[in-house]
């Protein structure tokens, strides 16, 4: 196997007293898709924030794509090919959906004409062609999430950190979503989820990383994860994991 | 595809200037002196605003000091002009760019704050530069500077005798921070911008330098008001602290562009429109004792504003709003009928 599009390396994060990562080390080689999973405050949005830039570990590096990014700040993480998406939604609300799309492909082109065509382009990957000209905020959720995708894939990321873009849709929608997200990365962008929903994300990964209480409980192919005792126990408990 | 768009951008340009060819020829049917000097301080608050729109309703850093670059624009040109005889022209490029690198400077401490905090600081800082010039004795301290005015003159930009040169110089100057907005619009730094209003940390996710983003806003924003203090001190020939700096000037940049549409490219220029002849006029009609009734004018527009139109004026302009005025008026139609039933 070649070297890792991204590996962190011993990575910690203390808040105050409160310790949301601990000596977590992971790797996310490219081409994969890679879930991250946890239960509720196992410190996968941190994580992720880590790896986006928007605050230097305690301790730890973080390498992309064989260069050491741990003090680069988030603007230039995106220039050497991270993108990413946010839990809670962040539009740009007064911006028409065609411009929120053309600020991300500002990254790599400053011709206005060709930023602009990439935006279309990238706008019709992700199914939202004929909303380009109305405004962020008349969109309605599920479309907001998928303009969170297109605006991180216009900067033409090699690695794609999407945090839970499925989570809160609806069947239908999530089945897109999960299209989506397969399109994105056979067009080869490397993609790294955090996800809640098992059943949507497991069919979906080709590994799975289980965190808890901020360390990396488990790591594997999505099948042996959900079967693993360690992970039953994270989720519900002593005895469900027993009677595994 | 981008045809609409560069169809838009295209028509703007054209309708900016007819405008502007109207608006040079209205002196030439309009021979009252008062009413040139009403467009002449319509132009250049137009001209402010839409400077102060660039920082303030572009990049969203909502600055209530700008009075301090008006200042300054008009403080240099003054001193240059009266203490070393450097022609104003110069002054007013050395104004614009000191003050672009003075808004840097304050910026670099100050863009770390947000929202009111901001607003706050540069307030505070306005006031400061007010009282640094009330006591600065070389520069005229609170006497303020008077510049000598010896008859017409182009190089020395001083025309005691007529307004239409200033009306000239105004109409291009409000052209030009037209021109640099429209200009700015299609290009990185206007959507750089823009994202920083909307969301900062998204625009970070993004690729985009938010820091240098605000930085250039505010130099550019600086250096055309900078001008415009320059200008306005030609236009007046004496200048004091609080007739350059104070706090209302400040204010006076912001409403128009509040008013007509924060953050538009037609927004400032509509607002000074409506906003500078109402408040010229009830002013001298007033008269000298009912002094502060211009202000109760600002003060009811501003809140009729914000209760009817936060958005501005430029709103009722657009076609999509029409149609979605129709949209709308065809969603209730029904309900009235039922309710009639």
């Amino acid at each position: 196997m070649t070297t890792p599009l991204l590996e962190t390396r011993g990575v910690w994060q203390r808040f105050g007293g409160l310790v949301a990562n601990s000596d977590v080390s992971i790797s996310v080689g490219r081409g994969e898709i890679v879930g991250l999973i946890g239960p509720n405050g196992a410190g996968k949005s941190t994580l992720f924030n880590l790896i986006a830039g928007v605050l230097p570990p305690t301790q730890g590096t973080i390498i992309f794509d064989g260069e050491d990014v741990t003090a680069l700040p988030a603007a230039e993480r995106c220039q050497r090919g991270i993108g990413r998406t946010f839990q809670v939604v962040k539009s740009f609300e007064t911006m028409t959906v065609i411009d929120n799309v053309i600020v991300g492909a500002l990254v790599r082109t400053t011709v206005m004409r060709d930023a602009r065509r990439r935006a279309y382009e990238v706008l019709e990957f992700c199914g939202l062609g004929p909303r380009a000209d109305v405004l962020a905020s008349d969109l309605v959720p599920s479309e907001k999430r998928r303009l969170e995708v297109a605006r991180a894939l216009a900067t033409e990321p090699k690695l794609l950190l999407l945090d839970e873009v499925l989570t809160g849709l609806t069947p239908v929608e999530a089945k897109t979503g999960v299209e989506l997200v397969r399109k994105v990365r056979d067009s080869g962008v490397t993609v790294l989820m955090v996800e809640h929903v098992m059943e949507i994300v497991m069919p979906l990964v080709d590994r799975a990383i289980v965190l808890d209480l901020g360390k990396v409980l488990v790591e594997g192919k999505p099948a042996d994860v959900v079967r693993d005792p360690k992970v039953i126990t994270a989720y519900l408990g002593d005895r469900h994991a027993v009677g595994a | 595809m981008d045809t609409a768009f560069a169809e838009r951008r295209r028509r703007d340009l054209i309708v900016a200037s007819v405008l502007a060819a109207i608006a040079a020829t209205v002196p030439l049917f309009v021979k009252d002196v008062y009413v040139q000097n009403i467009m002449v301080l319509t132009l250049m608050w137009g001209a402010l605003s839409q400077s102060w729109n660039i920082l303030s309703g572009y990049c969203g850093q909502i600055s209530l000091g700008h009075a301090l670059y008006f200042g300054i624009g008009a403080y240099t040109t003054a001193l240059l002009f009266t203490k070393f005889g450097v022609l104003p022209w110069f002054g007013m490029l050395g104004g614009g760019v000191i003050s672009a690198l003075i808004a840097m400077a304050l910026g670099y401490p100050c863009f770390r704050l947000r929202g009111h905090y901001f607003v706050i600081a540069t307030i505070v800082i306005a006031e400061i530069g007010l009282l640094l010039f009330h006591n600065w004795d070389w520069a005229g301290a609170a006497m303020g500077i008077e510049i000598p005015a010896r008859g017409d003159s182009w190089l020395k930009f001083q025309f005691p005798r007529s307004k239409l040169p200033y009306f000239y110089f105004a109409l291009v100057l409000a052209c030009v921070a037209w021109f640099v907005t429209w200009w700015l619009e299609d290009s990185k730094w206007g959507y750089w911008w823009r994202a920083v209003k909307d969301n900062p940390e998204a625009a970070e996710s993004l690729g985009v330098d938010v820091f240098n983003s605000k930085m250039g806003a505010a130099a550019v924003s600086a250096f055309l008001v900078a001008v415009g203090g320059s200008f306005y001190a030609q236009f007046v020939y004496f200048i004091d602290p609080e007739s350059v700096m104070g706090f209302q000037f400040s204010l006076l940049m912001a409403l128009p562009a509040v008013l007509g549409g924060i953050g538009t490219l037609w927004g400032p220029m509509l607002g000074a429109v409506i906003l500078i002849p109402i408040t010229e006029l009830t002013r001298s009609y007033v008269g000298g004792s009912g002094r502060g009734v211009d202000l109760i004018v600002y003060g009811g527009l501003i809140i009729a504003i914000s209760l009817v139109r936060p958005q501005g004026l430029i709103g009722l302009f657009s076609f999509k709003q029409l149609a979605r005025l129709k949209q709308l008026a065809r969603l209730f139609a029904p309900k009235r009928k039922e309710v009639a039933r």
